[in-house]
């Protein structure tokens, strides 16, 4: 078969449609401190500055070989535009948003004024958008290029605090959906954005993993809400849920996703049977235990065994440890190297 | 059955599916009746926060469903710790508990802070973001010979290694037992970041760290939680009041 481009090959296997080879993917953060030594990019400009953002995110490509490139690497850009404080300035972690406007009971639900100009003008957002712009015009159509969003479950966790948030889904639901109507209109219109700058698919990140609440809470709070949102994203829309949530990939194949990156706590084959075909896979290999503590020969293990499943994008199962070594993910291209088809 | 016994399994019932309002009016009217703090405590509320920690082991209950639980028996608490009399027998022993820098998830340390307490130990929760140096400055405050580090995310999960490593440079290695947890945390990731004990949930938290206590020679016999008992109702309140700060 021909030799595909890192983005025809990314959104063949999204679309599923033959590929050359598995494509092996950036999806939620690839980058790490050997990574970051190697391009000359480092904490805190890489989170905060679009140029030295777009140059971490483009190693993933040019050093490692993904076919993805992601330069939103945090979880914090719309937390800091909505009003949480987040440290930015930390040179060994990833930001992390460490207020709650909504924590105060209260606290009105509502989004800031301005919304959405005042959201896309924070420096922190145009940052991304930004970098995007600095990965189309380098890469072109060469690699594929992801946006990433929060959906309105994980930025309720920011804005309301998680706590609170989980005690409400039993104790007062009715401020839990105001919280997730409230929220829903960001991911729409930060992903439009990103799209705009030249994103070719959106990562969109809601934990309501099996870690922290049953499936049903999913189905009842959030699956209507992504029925909704989803379709209002004009390119491929991944999501992204982290833990244990083989139980409810039953209720995600409904929800308009392209594909579902999920964790190494649900074995490939098993994920992949609950699929029944109406949802693609992206993941999972682990980062605690293989990416970080191992070696390459386990790294290609696990690459292969999701391989063999039938997992269409191979990648790890989420931002991986900072202290991983680019060796570890290089081999999980070369693994999805090694089963190139003739 | 007696009016007594109906309350403590009404206490049980109660706390178990989080109905506050009826924990605090069963509490006070055993109080009323002349049942002891201790008879509510340790016959009804703890069993029952123990069978909500069961059935979280066993997936019937998730974090909703603890917080729930938890914050009723908050309810219950507070009638009680003015009734409570200090036996004068000494705790357990101390554990020091954090979330590691660059991580503010605590809901799973809060919850064995509880448990924890619950059993006997005195807590010294150092909150969230925790940084190294804030650890070696409790340690050297408070001596506890148990540590329990959480982290809930594959980022800061490394951050286990670096406070295990600075425990080794101040010579306390030997002295202090370290126990993680977190949700992407596993038994062989402790293992290899040096800890001495991985813990599930807040139930294998309390035995894991019961289990230290009685290897390092403290008495973890139930003749010695009871002066314990005012300093876990103060700390139920307290986790509860924390309840509002932290985040995902």
């Amino acid at each position: 078969m021909e030799r595909m481009t890192g983005k025809q090959r990314f959104l063949a296997a999204l679309n599923g449609e033959p590929v050359d080879r598995p494509p092996a993917a950036s999806i939620v953060s690839v980058i790490n401190y050997e990574l970051m030594d190697i391009v000359d990019s480092h904490f805190p400009a890489a989170n905060t500055e679009p140029v030295p953002m777009a140059q971490l995110a483009a190693g993933a490509h040019e050093v490692m070989g993904f076919d993805s490139v992601m330069p939103i690497f945090s979880i914090s850009q719309e937390a800091t535009a909505l009003g949480c404080e987040v440290e930015w300035s930390d040179t060994t972690m990833m930001p992390t948003p460490l207020t709650h406007p909504w924590e105060d009971r209260q606290a009105e639900i509502k989004l800031p004024d301005g919304f959405p100009d005042s959201f896309l003008n924070d420096k922190y957002v145009r940052c991304a958008l930004e970098a995007i712009r600095e990965l189309k015009k380098h890469f072109g159509d060469e690699v594929m290029i992801l946006g990433k969003v929060m959906g309105p479950w994980t930025l309720s966790y920011h804005m309301y605090n998680v706590q609170e948030f989980l005690y409400d889904t039993i104790m007062d639901p009715d401020r839990v959906r105001l919280s997730l109507e409230t929220l829903k209109v960001v991911p729409i219109t930060f992903a439009r954005a990103q799209l705009a700058a030249g994103a070719d698919a959106i990562l969109w990140a809601d934990h309501a993993t099996g870690d922290l609440v049953r499936n049903t809470t999913y189905r009842d709070f959030l699956l209507p809400l992504h029925q909704e949102l989803v379709p209002q994203v004009p390119a491929p829309v991944i999501l992204h849920c982290c833990g244990p949530t083989l139980d409810r990939i039953q209720y995600f194949r409904q929800a308009g996703f392209s594909a579902f990156h999920f964790e190494s706590q649900v074995p490939p084959d098993k994920a992949i049977a609950e699929t029944q075909d109406k949802i693609k896979l992206a993941g999972n290999i682990n980062n605690p235990v293989t990416l970080f503590s191992r070696g390459p020969a386990e790294v290609r293990f696990e690459a292969q065994r999701a391989i063999d499943a039938g997992v269409h994008i191979i990648a790890p199962e989420c931002a991986v440890p900072l202290q991983t070594t680019v060796e570890n993910l290089k081999e999980i291209v070369a693994t999805c190297e090694d089963n190139r088809k003739n | 059955m007696s009016r007594e016994q109906e309350i403590k399994q009404g206490l049980f019932d109660n706390t178990l599916t989080g109905n506050r309002k009826a924990v605090e009016e069963l509490t006070n009217e055993g109080v009323a009746l002349g049942m002891t703090p201790m008879d509510m405590l340790f016959g009804a509320l703890i069993p029952s926060l123990q069978e909500v920690g069961r059935r979280f082991e066993v997936g019937d209950y998730f974090v909703p469903e603890m917080l729930v639980a938890a914050k009723a028996m908050q309810g219950a608490m507070t009638i009680l710790r003015p009734l409570l009399v200090a036996s004068g027998a000494k705790p357990i022993a101390t554990v020091l508990m954090f979330t590691v820098k660059g991580d503010v998830h605590d809901i799973g340390k809060n919850l064995c802070n509880i448990m924890l307490e619950g059993a006997g130990f005195t807590v010294i929760d150092l909150g969230v973001n925790c940084s190294t140096d804030k650890m070696m400055a409790a340690i050297k405050q408070h001596n506890p010979p148990i540590v329990g580090m959480s982290a809930f995310l594959t980022t800061t999960m490394p951050v286990f290694k670096v406070n295990i490593e600075a425990l080794t440079k101040e010579g306390l290695r030997d002295k202090i037992r370290v126990m993680v947890g977190g949700a992407p945390v596993t038994q062989e990731y402790a293992n290899r970041m040096g800890a001495d004990g991985y813990a599930l949930d807040a139930n294998s938290t309390v035995r894991l760290a019961k289990q230290f206590a009685a290897e390092m020679g403290y008495d973890v016999g139930d003749g010695q939680v009871k002066k314990e008992l005012s300093d876990a109702v103060q700390a139920v309140e307290e986790m509860m009041n924390k309840a509002e700060v932290h985040e995902t």
